[in-house]
């Protein structure tokens, strides 16, 4: 068996620029790849990629507003113009909107289905469709734990998270005769956005049944995102692997 | 070098040729699906991509679904391109 090698690689990660998917960017550009970046503003992350030497010239940020169709063109023809293809994508953008259903406003309804779901689907047809083209590639979709067991206050997200499942196991079998991969993965509650919306008292009661004893890491979910991207896991693909510490077990 | 035409009808008989080489002498009215070359939904998404990634754009994105060879050239213009 040969080592196939992960250097160099050209990644796409959707809302790269803050939390979960600031740590993924990170990951990748340690192992070498070239990492395209987007979200609708940038931060200090961002500036700092951009003006480090040892990623500057591996590193891509477009601002971009996925929910709006012709935005994920601008960016996926950003990559494609910049890097001319597209290895692995990771689809982690999304958006939150904590509250009970019955007060939600059609706003907050939209604003969660219209990233979540629609801006993933975008991005993954245009990039898809490049890795169709080449016969190569990895995508994995950044879902929730609450996408299986849903949560008080989180309904629309939660719908919208299992959606993203049946989006990975729909692509996988799409995709998987012309050798690209479709995973995904189900974070627990991680110390970033993920603890949206929940108070102390809810997060102590999280970390006590959470057999890890701790909430969830951006590196516990990179790190999975690079075992599932490994150009040797040509046999794994379907599948959402839950990274909550145990909590769900 | 070569005009639009030229590359399109070469990228798509080198597809063909590629996904379907039980396929025989392709004319230009040769059927693309089930009652000619017979591309299936998938081949037909892949041919697609392979047309973007060459010529920048796609007929079958763009219009009507093609369904012939000459369908897809007439999509593109006399204008040269390089070769990829």
């Amino acid at each position: 068996m040969t080592e196939a090698s992960t250097n160099g690689r050209v990644v796409i990660v959707t809302g790269g620029s803050r939390g979960l998917g600031a740590g993924i960017v990170r990951s990748y550009l340690a192992s070498g790849d070239r990492v395209a970046a987007c979200s609708r503003s940038r931060t200090p992350e961002v500036d700092a990629w951009e003006k480090d030497p040892e990623t500057a010239d591996r590193f891509l940020f477009v601002p971009a507003d996925l929910s709006k169709s012709a935005d994920a063109k601008t960016f996926v023809d950003a990559v494609i113009a910049k890097w001319d293809h597209i290895d692995v994508l990771i689809n982690n953008a999304g958006v939150a909107r904590d509250g009970m259903l019955g007060l939600a406003t059609d706003d907050d309804i939209d604003t969660v289905v219209d990233l979540n779901i629609k801006g993933t689907l975008y991005m993954s047809r245009l990039v898809g469709r490049r890795m169709l083209a080449r016969r190569t590639g990895s995508i994995v979709n950044i879902s929730s734990i609450v996408g299986r067991s849903g949560y008080r206050g989180l309904a629309v997200y939660s719908a919208t998270k299992a959606a993203l499942d049946g989006l990975t196991r729909a692509m996988a079998r799409e995709l998987g005769s012309r050798g690209i991969t479709v995973n995904g993965i189900a974070p627990g509650y991680l110390r970033t956005e993920m603890s949206h919306g929940l108070d102390d008292g809810q997060m102590d009661q999280i970390v006590r049944r959470t057999p890890a004893g701790r909430l969830g890491e951006p590196d516990d979910v990179a790190r999975a995102c690079q075992f599932l991207t490994d150009p040797l896991n040509t046999y794994l693909t379907g599948q959402v692997l839950v990274i909550d510490g145990g909590l769900t077990s | 070098m070569g005009n639009s035409k030229e590359k399109a009808e070469q990228t798509v008989r080198s597809f063909i040729d590629r996904v379907k080489p039980e396929a025989g002498e392709i004319t230009l009215d040769s059927p693309l699906y089930a009652d000619g070359i017979g591309l299936d939904s998938l081949e037909t998404a892949e041919l697609s991509a392979v047309l973007e990634d060459e010529l920048g754009s796609d007929p079958f994105t763009a219009d009507e679904m093609p369904q012939t060879l000459a369908d897809i050239l007439a999509f593109y213009g006399d204008e040269v391109v390089a070769d990829a």
